[in-house]
């Protein structure tokens, strides 16, 4: 926590409606986690997906290993050097090898469910190949965490 | 290295961020650590070498059990301020981390409290509320008992030093341990053990100050007898429920001639404050002014995951209910806003009763300021959730219109009978003043609504009308 609050500064903290897939792990951003579902074993390691959420957008977030058990619906995380991109047909944001989730806090959060940006069909940006731009809406919202009855 | 042995003061998850307040403390501590030892420093410390020194100290007293006389010798010396920077760091200690403090810190911590209170320190009291305020409604489990016992205890043991110089703490510790033995006394709970020897010291708390210091209560005001009427199974509170009503001289207060005097007295914001903790006050609040109306599912799912799903956690929905009502006041902004209103919020409470008992204990603390509303001393907003809730809910809920309304009525007729005019006259004029201040635009809503029940419609139609009520009603079930 310390680290974070001596380099707040500098950090270049994002909000979910502004992250685009890329194969750079640089995501830098805060969001409440609102959903879990079920872990799985893949090989040696569990993983298992969840809904997140900022006050701009929602996304799908992979946790992996020992985080899948350690943080819980209403937990407000920070993500630091976090990658945006495809796993297994997914699009998901997750820390990755050299990102780091940590719980910062609990419930005092606001967040909106719509858009849901692993809901979106990305598409090379014309102008830059390297880059994706956003296409249609697949979905207004979460396809894989139906919401709250 | 040194900082690999210094002990945390909380229980640090895996992946969770340390909190702020406890890393400035032990870096204190870390940084100071060789000048804790003695011989001490006879060097005047500079105004920030002085804090941080004391906040060595107190993070050494809480994590060094066995320096902490050394620790606590070094405080004495040092201190200028009246311990002021020290004990406002205790309450910082309390008031952010201590749901999870460390158990061996916990025992620290109940200790230099009460150095604190021996040395009558600049805030003791405050920290004494900050821990009143730590007992959780409703949880029997052994940490939460713990903490009543060490509070009770040191409330006994401190008592001619408290009534002296700070009757108010004694004041918070009767509401306090009235309400928690209202959960410590339930008949369900008689035969279990290990309450036994704490409810007979609460017992004793709580009857010391009503027959020996009357006016304490009477600085509590009206919630001191909704609190005490939750008891009246327990002999000894059913003696001095006769008194109040029989034989009121008894009490040495001269302002106290009758039990009405009570009803008049609006209890304090700060008394329903005491029985919500930091962390459900926070949570609370958040949902009060930022969650929206039609979003607010997610959250309201967290709130009672975390506070209300274990048995008998539901009790303390009457404190929350008390403390939306008197002690969060939404400024205007919000209410015209789209955040979920606080009759929604307790509509929703509502729901979560598993016990009649509770349900009807969460209803009286709805309407308990319309009972004996007086415009001239209360405040409109302690009385507007309920009229908001009873008919916002007319279109989708009437149910609910009826329960609340059908409680209501009952209340007025059964409260106290010896005081049914009061009570008629405080229920008639906040419904009068809710209208005429335009917290809903016409009675008529009520009263002219076909969805109600006509028996309904009739109470409420002879009380507005101000025809005065007989002893035969209709809706009385006997």
């Amino acid at each position: 926590m310390l680290y974070l609050m001596k380099c707040s500064n500098i950090r270049n903290m994002i909000l979910l409606k502004d992250i685009v897939p890329a194969a750079e792990n640089n995501i830098e951003t805060k969001f409440i986690l609102l959903d879990k579902g079920r872990v799985i074993v893949e090989g040696q390691h569990k993983t298992c997906l969840a809904l997140v959420a900022d006050e701009t957008a929602a996304v799908h977030f992979q946790l992996w290993g020992d985080e899948c058990d350690s943080f819980e619906a209403g937990d407000i995380i920070d993500l630091t050097n976090g990658i945006f991109s495809k796993q297994r047909n997914n699009l998901v944001l997750r820390a990755g090898k050299r990102g780091k989730i940590m719980k910062i806090g609990e419930f005092t959060m606001s967040f909106v469910e719509t858009p849901n940006m692993s809901e979106i069909h990305w598409v090379p940006d014309p102008t830059n190949s390297k880059k994706y731009i956003q296409g249609h809406v697949i979905s207004t919202r979460s396809r894989l965490f139906p919401p709250i009855p | 290295m040194v900082a690999s042995m210094v002990s945390n003061l909380t229980i640090v998850a895996p992946h969770e961020a340390e909190n702020h307040f406890e890393v400035s403390l032990r870096q204190a501590f870390e940084t100071l650590q060789p000048n804790l030892r003695p011989p001490f420093s006879l060097a005047i410390p500079k105004p920030d070498e002085y804090f941080h020194l004391n906040c060595a100290i107190l993070y050494g007293v809480l994590t060094e059990p066995h320096l902490a006389k050394t620790h606590i010798k070094h405080l004495h010396g040092i201190v200028t301020d009246g311990y002021a920077i020290f004990v406002n760091s205790l309450v910082g200690v309390v008031h952010h981390l201590y749901p999870k403090l460390v158990g061996s810190v916990k025992i620290q911590l109940i200790w230099v409290v009460e150095e604190m209170v021996h040395v009558l320190a600049v805030g003791y009291d405050s920290l004494l509320v900050s821990l009143l305020r730590q007992i959780v409604g409703g949880d029997f489990c052994d940490a939460n008992l713990w903490l009543c016992l060490k509070l009770v205890t040191l409330f006994l043991d401190k008592w001619q030093c408290l009534l002296e110089e700070s009757p108010h703490v004694l004041s918070s510790g009767l509401y306090t341990f009235l309400r928690v033995l209202s959960d410590h006394c339930r008949p369900a709970k008689a035969n279990v053990e290990k309450l036994e020897s704490l409810r007979r010291l609460e017992v004793h708390f709580c009857v010391k100050i009503v027959r020996e210091e009357f006016r304490l209560c009477l600085k509590i005001g009206r919630d001191f007898i909704r609190l005490l009427q939750d008891l009246v199974h327990v002999p000894e509170f059913r003696d001095i429920w006769k008194d109040l009503v029989l034989n009121p001289s008894k009490f040495s207060a001269s302002e106290f001639r009758d039990i009405s005097d009570i009803y008049c007295m609006r209890t304090s914001h700060r008394y329903a404050l005491l029985r919500i903790t930091p962390e459900m006050e926070t949570q609370l609040l958040f949902l009060l002014t930022h969650v929206k109306l039609g979003h607010q599912k997610r959250h309201q799912m967290w709130f009672a995951a975390k506070f209300l799903n274990e048995p008998d956690r539901d009790t303390v929905i009457v404190d929350i209910v008390r403390f939306i009502c008197c002690a969060y006041h939404p400024p205007n902004e919000i209410i015209q806003s789209d955040v979920v209103p606080r009759w929604a919020s307790i509509g929703w409470l509502l729901k979560l009763c598993r016990k009649n008992y509770v349900e009807a204990n969460v209803k009286l603390a709805l309407f308990y300021d319309w009972l004996f509303f007086d415009e001239r001393r209360d405040n409109i907003m302690n009385i507007e959730p309920a009229v908001l809730l009873m008919v916002h809910s007319i279109p989708k809920y009437i149910d609910m219109t009826h329960t609340l309304l059908e409680f209501l009525l009952l209340l007025m007729d059964n409260y106290d009978i010896e005081h049914k005019g009061i009570i008629v006259k405080g229920v008639s004029s906040s419904f009068q003043l809710l209208a005429s201040k335009g917290v809903i635009q016409s009675l008529d809503v009520l009263t002219s609504c076909n969805a109600l029940s006509p028996v309904l419609k009739e109470g409420l139609g002879r009380l507005l009308s101000g025809v005065k009520l007989g002893a035969s009603n209709g809706y009385l079930p006997g």
